[in-house]
């Protein structure tokens, strides 16, 4: 499959930390890739950096053959390049609906009045809040709210999603409603990078997985493999312990 | 959040253009009654008021970002128009030659001071205000601090102006009402819920703001100028004084900020009051301003649309105690 998204030795430093560390990797079309890493690894980072919140140091961010290094975030927007926030930032003075129409006609189809309806109302079923639509932002529960962010980043009709910890603080059945809404997504057309810290999450969704640890790659491959790493699991869970001497 | 104050629905609704036109309408036969001039001179600037605070609150309410430094286009709105009338230009021509050249100013200002946030922002625009007016006391082709006299050689109509003002601030309501149901007017809102996410939904906040700025003080210039025909004399501490800034926010904040018909009601209520104020404290009438103001933002930031729709809130809720959400 073609190639989406090609980032080519990406740092970012934060006076002297090495929040990144010459990062490179390609996201081929279609796929949804994990990126898993322990706190601090420079996830979210490198999620600001692509969508354009953050420039980075050095390094470079090709977007279908285009140069996307130091967009704004709108244009990344406009573009196909859209993310969702750790911590949802609702459009708290508006309701469901509304929130979801900002995405619409300012995103990547513009759409005008005529397909506006039909929008609102398809991407709030598709998130499942449609129920919702007339509800003021600031009344929903933290779940509700994840899902708005969802929608209102959908919204804006992405060919690439940057999905931040989408199921951080649900409960089981929430995540496995949020981890299936993911992978309709991706039928859909879309292709996405998924931040998680949960590795059953990643496991049972991503395609292909890469994992950070204090701002440098790690390790790249398929998430059974990836699963079964010792660097990976010495990330995690620290290294095992020598044998004790009889 | 009540249905006026939603987005567009997109069906519109036709009965909503009704009030607005009929107290259009009442205010326009007004003068039949025989106003004496005094009355018709509160209203005139009632109207001049209410078209600078509608235009403000176009930025100031609908994309959150509050000036202090309106007085600069209003000055610059009134200056141009009393060197236009003095070169012979006719004074419906100055009108909108004031607009854009405060909305030419609005880009100047808005260029540096759009990169700071809250705060900021306003600070920046209180010192813009300041500079400009200091360098008006100091423009010699303008009088300086002695002022400007505008000379027309018509005979003085004041119900000519009364209509004018009348048309300005019904203008700036039709452009606010356009502006808050469009796709700008959404972008706007998101602005002020929170920039980096307006951003991340493919807004551009930068240009919304700068073009935001550029709506409002062009109205603020207009007013500026129509007030500088009544007044035929203007000098540079009443057009560009702070005061001047802060009456321009005075009224959104005491009808409502945010919202379409605040800044209006506002009007009304400074308008009157401040005729009986002024008349019967000319010594302490800013001071209890000062005290109104410090009141709402205490007790209802809403402004007087804003307690308007607390009441209506609390009686439908108990009329549907028993209804909830899904």
């Amino acid at each position: 499959m073609a190639t989406l998204l090609t980032i080519e030795e990406l740092s970012k430093r934060f006076s002297g930390l090495a929040a990144l560390d010459h990062i490179s990797f390609e996201i081929r079309e279609g796929e949804i890739v994990g990126l898993i890493g322990p706190n601090g690894a420079g996830k979210t980072t490198l999620f600001s950096i692509i969508a354009g919140s953050q420039p980075p140091t050095s390094g470079k961010i090709v977007f279908e053959g285009r140069d996307f290094t130091r967009v704004k975030p709108y244009r990344a927007v406009h573009a196909g390049i859209a993310r969702t926030h750790q911590i949802p930032q609702p459009f708290l003075s508006m309701t469901v609906r509304e929130n979801v129409e900002v995405g619409l006609r300012f995103g990547r189809a513009r759409e005008g009045a005529q397909e506006l309806i039909k929008g609102v109302m398809q991407v709030l079923e598709l998130v499942g809040i449609a129920p919702l639509a007339e509800l003021p932002a600031a009344a929903l529960s933290v779940g509700d709210l994840k899902r708005l962010e969802l929608a209102r980043t959908l919204a804006t009709r992405p060919r690439l999603l940057l999905c931040d910890e989408v199921c951080a603080g649900l409960t089981e059945c929430e995540m496995q409603s949020i981890l299936g809404l993911l992978r309709r997504i991706q039928a859909l057309g879309t292709t996405i990078i998924y931040v998680e810290h949960n590795l059953r999450a990643i496991l049972s969704t991503c395609h292909h997985v890469i994992v950070l640890n204090f701002g440098k790659k790690l390790a790249e491959g398929p998430p059974e493999k990836m699963q079964n790493d010792p660097a990976v699991i010495e990330a995690y869970i620290g290294k095992k312990a020598e044998a004790p001497r009889p | 959040m009540s249905a006026a104050e939603r987005s567009p629905g997109l069906a519109a609704r036709p009965l909503a253009v009704l009030p607005p036109l009929v107290l259009l309408g009442l205010l326009a036969a007004l003068p039949l009654l025989n106003l004496g001039a005094n009355s018709v001179k509160v209203l005139f600037l009632t109207f001049v008021s209410i078209a600078a605070s509608v235009g403000w609150n176009i930025l100031g309410g609908f994309a959150g970002q509050v000036s202090f430094g309106f007085a600069v286009f209003y000055g610059l709105g009134a200056y141009t128009t009393a060197v236009g009338i003095n070169e012979g230009l006719n004074p419906y021509l100055t009108y909108p030659l004031a607009g854009a050249v405060a909305a030419l100013a609005s880009l100047l200002v808005g260029l540096p001071t759009f990169r700071l946030r809250g705060p900021y922002f306003a600070i920046a625009t209180i010192g813009v205000s300041e500079a400009t007016r200091v360098v008006m006391t100091n423009l010699e082709f303008t009088g300086g601090a002695s002022g400007y006299r505008i000379t027309e050689h018509v005979p003085f109509r004041q119900l000519e102006h009364y209509f004018t003002g009348l048309m300005l601030a019904a203008l700036a309501v039709g452009l606010s009402i356009i502006v808050r149901r469009s796709r700008f007017g959404l972008g706007l809102r998101a602005i002020r819920d929170d920039q980096d996410a307006a951003a991340d939904s493919g807004v551009n906040p930068f240009a919304s703001k700068l073009a935001a700025h550029a709506i409002a003080a062009a109205l603020t210039g207009a007013a500026g100028g129509v007030y500088a025909r009544y007044a035929a004399f203007i000098d540079p501490e009443g057009v560009f004084g702070f005061q001047r800034g802060v009456g321009i926010l005075l009224l959104p904040v005491i009808g409502g900020v945010n919202t379409i018909w605040g800044p209006v009601i506002g009007g009304g209520v400074y308008g009157v009051i401040e005729e009986e104020l002024v008349a019967r404290f000319p010594q302490v009438h800013l001071l209890l301003y000062g005290i109104l103001v410090m009141l709402i933002i205490l007790f209802e930031p809403g402004g007087i649309v804003g307690l308007f729709q607390r009441t209506r809130r609390f009686l439908l809720r108990r009329r549907f105690a028993s209804w909830q959400p899904s």
